[in-house]
This record gives C-alpha cells, structure tokens and sequence, in this order.
C-alpha cells in the first residue's frame, strides 16, 4: 500500500455562535483550534439512537477520534442533597432510583452503611434473601445492557431475546417485593418480608430456564460473526490504563483485574457461596460484554445455592433482634427477630437515627463498585451528607480515553459495551 | 398560547383526505429515542417482545426527523429540558408527546430537587401516565388512547376521579383553625461532624496504621472500622500525604466527599483511595481529609497522582464550589445546569414538604 499523504485545506469555517450559549465544558478555543486544523468537532446528543442521555463532544481526524470530552448531568437529579432532607427509611427508594433495574444492589449498599453504623447482625435468612435478589437483578441488569448494546448495534434480536428473559426477573421481584422493578425491599436489619417455598420454587425454575435460554442467546447474539466483528479490538485498555483511570467493576476485570467486592469484602452471604471471579486479559469492547455474559451464569449459580439454603432454613425472623428491640431472649434461646415489618414500620424506621461518626460501604453492584458515606451528626434523623459514587461515574473516564483512536463507527458500539446508563452515573 | 394539541388533531380531520390521515397517524405513532430517565426501562420493556407495543403501530426509532411522538420518560432536568424542547420542535407536524412517570407530572420523588423541570411547561402533553415506574401495560393504555384522540378527533380522560369535598373533609367551613402534624424530621441546628477512633480487631489494619504513623508523623492516623483507615491532616500537607499514600501501593480514588459544616464555617475535604494492584490492600479504603476554610475553599488537586480523581474533583466543585489547584478543568461547570450555584452547600434550601392538604395552586 502506498503511504498516504495529508493535506490540510484552509477552509474559512466559524463555529456557530450557539456554541457559547450551550457552556459546554470544553477548553477554551477548542471548536477554533479543530476547525483551523484538520478537525471536526462532532456532537453527540444528548438525544441519540441509543438509551441514555448525555452529550460526547468528539474530536475527530479523518474519522479517526482523537479525543472525547463528556458532558454529563442531563438526568443528573440531586440524589446527594435530597437525601439530606429525607428520613433515614425514606432515602431508601430515592437511592436506587439511579439505577432501578439494580435496586436491590443499591439500597443493599445504603442499608448496610446504616447496619454498620448501628452494629446490626442481619439475621441468616435475611442475608440468603438479600443475595438472592442482588444477583437476580445483577442478571437483570447485564440483560437490559445487553439489549441496549444491541439497539447500538442495530440488532433488533439482541434486543428483544434479553428483555423477554429479563421479564422473569421482573416477575421474580414482584412476586417476592411487589414490584415489578423497584422493589425497595432491603431495610436496615433484614428485609421488608420473608419468601415463600412456592416463590422459591418459581425462583428455582425461572432461573434455569434463564440458564437454558441465556445459552439460545449466546448462539444468536454474542457469538454472532456482526457481534464480534463489531466489537472485537475495539476500544481495548491495558491493565496499566484500567487502573489509572480508576475503572470498576466487570469492566475492570475485563482488563485482567481480579477485584470484586464480593470477593474482597464480602458482604451478607457472599462468603459462605462458591462462584468465581470472572476475568478476561484482553480488555477490549467484547471482553467487556463476555465478562458479563459469563457473569450471568454465576449468578445464576449463586441464586440456585441461596434457594436451597433458603428451603433447609426456618421460616420467618428476617428482620434483626438487634433494631426490633426486643428484650433479651430467655435463657438457652437465641434471640429472634420479627417475621415481618407489617405493622412495624413506623415503630422500627420511623425515628432512625445513626451515632455521630461516618459510614461508607462497598458494593458490587452490576455494573461495579458501588460505594456510599454517610455521614451522621449523631442527632438529626437524616444524614448530614451522603456521598453516592455510582459505576457508572467512576468508569466514565476510562470510557473516555478507551475512545482515542477508535473509528467514529465505533463509538456506538463502545458505549453499549460499558453499559453506560446516565441516570445511575448522574445521581 | 396556541393549543398546539388541538391543532394537530385538527390537521388530521380536515379535508376530503381526512380518513387517510387519520388512519395514517394512528397506525404509525412512531416515538424517538429519548430516554430521559429511569422509566425508561419499562418503555424498553413495554417495545420488546414482552409486551410487543409494535403490535399497535407504535415503534421506538433513532431520530426525531422520522418520528412523530415523544415518549417523556420521567424526570427532564433543567439541563434536559432545552433538549427536549429542541428535540420536540424539530420533528414533523403533526406530533404528539405522551409523558410517563411521576417524575414528569409534579417531579414524583424529586419533587424538591435544585434541577428539575417540569417537562408539561416545556412540551405540550397529550396524556399523562402515572406511576414509578408504570408498568409497560400503563404505556401501552396511553398510546391507545392517543390513537382514539386521533381517530374521534377529540380527547378524553381514560380516568374520572371522583371530585372531592375539601372543606369538607379538612373541616375548613366551620372556620377552624387546622393544626398540621409535626413533621417527622429532626435536623441538629449546630451539628457536630466528629470522626473518631475506634479499636478494631484488625491486625494487618494496625500494622498499616503503624507504617503509615511513620511514614507521615505530621498527621493522625487512626483506623475507624475494619478495612477503614482516616487520616486528618490539613490542606498544606494534603498532596504530601496523597503521594505516601500513593507510594504504598494505593493506585486509584474511590471518592472526593465534601462536608460543608456552615455553623464553624468549614469544609471538610475527603478523598477514599484504594488499590487495585496490592492484593492485601484491595479491600482497605483510606481517608484523608483536611479542613479548609468556607469562604476561599482552595485545596490542591490530585489529578496529577491518580487521574481517576478528575470527574469527582470537578463535580464537587460544581456542587460545593471548593476549588481544585491544578485540575486544568476548574471554573466551568460539568454536572449540573449553568444556572443552579454550589446547590450542596448547606445554606442551598430546598423546598420543604407541607403537612397541610391544601386546594391546588
Ligand atoms: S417516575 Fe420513578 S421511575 Fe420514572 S423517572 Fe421518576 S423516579 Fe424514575
């Protein structure tokens, strides 16, 4: 192939006077700098092809990106300073409102903040429960992303195949919290109300018959040919990268990185579980979209474990002794929590209030690390701040810099492999 | 204003190609992909095949050029809502804009929140669908509706409610004096931010905390869980501590905290770092943090030692307005709307809930 040469065209072009109204957060001079060189500055939304809103300011050679700059805070919503107005019980359904197909790993991380400051012990059936439903919606969640990265990829099939298999996990909360997708079902001690056999069972079958579809799904989308051809060595990170950028979750262990919250800090029944960590080397788009692939069948072994635990368990005493306030059990009997909050609530909730100090927890939630402070004054009801840091915040500027020197082709298919869901990044 | 609702269906009744238009309408209610928020994800289900809204004609497509219905899902933000209307005027007559969520209707959950529209005042609404999320049925519900609208020529209410008696009830006739409940919240009018201390079983952790007294004897270092270590220095010695940190083997932030204490007319500024290549120190996260004075809150900044501290520096500085020396992107605002200024800060009041049922503004 002979060798190309460059020529640079001096073409009269002013960037349009909107630009200054839109106080986008570039440098100064950068639409100036692009247009006088060899650049264009593309724009990319806030309204896009795909799901979520955020805008990408792209500067692009040939069609070859050099740079990408965010401009995120379109569902940006405050969650940070509403929660300082609210009761401790009620910031509940306002924290997984971020990310609601991942609400029980949201609240989970919230409660547990406030269970450490307290010193609570969540009762053994509580903590099976809690695991369960974190992993169903974990399943949940690499499904929609998995569709979505589809919608970016314009394969309609890829997107109806895990939505249909999402709808069981929909089902499954429902039964189980009411809801089809906020659930809010975790509370500080244990969880709203027990499950029952029947509900297992459903559980039980639901997830092998995901297990059985999710291999259907495998043939038809992510071992398809267009799939891997659209992602493969694509937007690919090096370790060294991974951690400078401060990447989570299954993205970081796209990149050869063994750390899961789940494993390094076990929480609720994660440590009395088997499952693996899953990890990749080649950290490329379709290492990222394998990882969680192969993460669904973990889950599902994980739900299955804590199913037949849940069936050898007694029923009931799902929310703690320890916030219930009951008087010390009599001598030789262990003490036993509430079998419900019904009726409860108010009593055990309403006036929660956390000793002075601050509190932050670790979660492995879907898409990563998911990490809440609360800091408490020791006398008001509300927290005096919490700090939410959601995945999808912490992996934006790894998601950034893996663009450089991708084609503009590509860009879509980037962001569907991250997974990137503006309202969790946002708040 | 121009009912621009009724201008539309009376678009598709007039004429002697009436029928035609209004049976094309109906039967290709096509809506552009603007996900605006978390309802999102029932719209998603509500398209796929669970539901399979494509069924009625209706089909979720890229562009607002080719479409002519707007699905507001949930909450717009006030960075949202120029998008919105934008995104509105540039599609095709005659269009139609359904909103979902309670979000969308009086703001739901976040009704008080310092960056929220209400998108009716922006875009004008055909139906409402309420709920949080509503299921993909209540989606479905409501283009149907809309396609009646289209095909009847005029709209109607799928819900009565019923009116009720206020005075009635709030016994407001008799000229009562009516007595609010207390409202539950307490908030500590001079509130004590202290962290302190605390003996934990935790041997590597007191090992680490040993090294580290070492390491940098100009600031206390104390552990105050398992896997939490807090280190409180000030704003000279910020970045030293950060490198020793940084030398240990601590590779990436977790998180940039600000605590505004108004009353003592401080910052405090934290930042949580943690490792991802030192097995032993995965699980630890260590905390440092320097108080800094309210009214020239200046703190140097980290990018330079781990560049993941970037987007969480600037984001403070959009909420707090606490400036980072040396993050190149400090002045503009990345977050939140240009108009909303340092909202966290504590003496940024929100609207506070009413406890008295009152007739509707
Ligand atoms: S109504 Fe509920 S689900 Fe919908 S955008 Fe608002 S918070 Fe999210």
């Amino acid at each position: 192939m002979s060798e190309m040469k460059e020529y640079s065209l001096p073409v009269p072009v002013k960037p349009p006077a909107e630009i200054e109204s839109l106080e986008l957060p570039v440098p100064p001079g950068l639409d100036e700098k692009a247009t006088k060189g060899d650049e264009i500055v593309l724009f990319v939304g806030p309204q896009h092809g795909g799901s979520g809103h955020m805008r990408l300011i792209v500067r692009v050679h040939g069609d070859v990106i050099r740079e990408v700059i965010p401009d995120p805070g379109f569902v940006h919503r405050g969650v940070e300073k509403l929660a300082e107005n609210k009761l401790y019980i009620q910031n509940i359904p306002l924290v997984e409102r971020p990310a609601i197909m991942d609400c029980v790993n949201f609240s989970l991380g919230y409660v547990r903040a406030i269970e450490q400051a307290m010193d609570i012990e969540v009762p053994e059936r509580a903590k099976y429960i809690r695991t369960m439903l974190a992993e169903i919606c974990r399943i949940g969640t690499h499904f929609y992303d998995a569709g979505i990265l589809s919608v970016f990829l314009g394969h309609t099939t890829g997107f109806m195949w895990p939505f249909a298999l999402r709808e069981l996990a929909c089902e499954v909360l429902m039964r189980v919290a009411g809801a089809r997708i906020t659930a809010s079902y975790v509370v500080p001690g244990g969880v709203r109300r027990d499950v029952d056999n029947s509900t297992l069972n459903y559980i039980y079958e639901a997830t092998t018959y995901i297990q059985r579809k999710a291999k259907d799904f495998e043939r038809i989308f992510v071992r398809n040919p267009v799939t891997i051809a659209r992602l493969k060595d694509v937007a690919a990170l090096s370790k060294k990268e991974a951690i400078k950028y401060g990447i989570v979750g299954p993205f970081l262990r796209a990149c050869g990185v063994e750390y899961d919250v789940r494993a390094v800090e076990p929480y609720d029944a994660y440590d009395e579980l088997t499952w693996d960590v899953i990890v990749a080397d080649e950290g490329d788009s379709y290492s990222r979209f394998l990882v969680r692939v192969n993460e669904i069948q973990q889950s599902i072994s994980i739900i299955k474990q804590c199913v037949k635990a849940l069936k050898d368990m007694p029923q009931g005493n799902i929310v703690s002794a320890d916030i219930a306030g009951k008087k010390k059990a009599k001598e030789g009997e262990e003490k036993r929590g509430l079998d419900t909050v019904k009726g409860a609530f108010f009593r055990l909730f309403g006036r929660l209030t956390l000793p002075a100090g601050e509190y932050t927890t670790l979660t492995e939630a879907a898409r990563g690390t998911l990490l809440y402070t609360i800091v408490s004054d020791g006398k008001s009801n509300a927290p005096y701040r919490l700090r939410v840091v959601t995945p999808g915040w912490c992996y934006l500027k790894g998601f950034m810099e893996s663009l450089k020197g991708c084609r503009v082709a590509d860009l879509q298919a980037v962001y569907g492999s991250f997974g990137y869901f503006p309202p969790e990044a946002d708040r | 204003m121009k009912d621009v609702n009724a201008e539309n269906i009376e678009f598709l009744g007039s004429g002697a190609l009436a029928p035609v238009k209004k049976w094309g309408a109906k039967w290709s209610l096509w809506a552009v992909h603007l996900v605006t928020s978390c309802c999102g994800v029932e719209l998603a289900h509500a398209y796929a095949s669970g539901y399979d809204a494509e069924r009625w004609g209706t089909l979720n497509f890229g562009m607002m050029r080719q479409t002519n219905l707007i699905i507001v899902e949930g909450t717009i933000t006030k960075k949202m809502a120029r998008a919105l209307r934008i995104t509105w005027e540039q599609m095709p007559d005659p269009k139609f804009v359904i909103l979902i969520g309670a979000c969308g209707i009086e703001g739901g959950l976040f009704w008080n929140s310092y960056h929220i529209t209400r998108p009716w005042k922006i875009v004008p609404v055909d139906y409402f669908v309420p709920g949080c999320p509503p299921t993909p049925e209540g989606l479905i519900s409501a283009v149907r509706a809309l396609q009646k609208k289209i095909e009847r020529g005029e709209a109607r209410t799928t819900v009565d409610f019923k009116e009720a008696d206020l005075a009635k009830i709030l016994g407001t006739e008799a000229g009562k004096e009516r007595k609010p409940p207390k409202p539950p919240l307490k908030i500590a009018e001079k509130p004590e931010i202290k962290i302190e201390p605390k003996e934990v079983d935790w041997e590597f952790g007191n090992q680490l905390v040993d090294k580290l007294r070492g390491k940098i004897p100009y600031a206390e270092v104390f552990t105050t869980n398992v896997n939490r270590i807090y280190i409180k220095t000030n704003a000279k010695f910020y970045k030293k501590v950060a490198k020793a940190l940084e030398s240990e083997g601590f590779d990436h932030v977790k998180s940039i905290n600000v605590i505004d204490v108004l009353h003592e007319n401080k910052f405090i500024v934290e930042c949580s770092v943690s490792s991802y290549s030192v097995k032993e120190l995965m699980p630890v996260i260590v905390t440092f943090a320097a108080e800094i004075d309210r009214n020239n809150p200046r703190i140097p900044s980290l990018t330079d030692i781990w560049l993941s501290a970037d987007y969480q520096e600037r984001e403070m500085h959009d909420f707090f307005g606490v400036w980072f020396e040396g993050n190149p992107n400090m002045g503009q605002k990345f977050l939140i709307a240009p108009e909303v200024e340092t909202p966290l800060r504590k003496d940024f009041k929100l609207e506070e809930p009413s406890y008295v049922l009152e007739e509707s503004k």
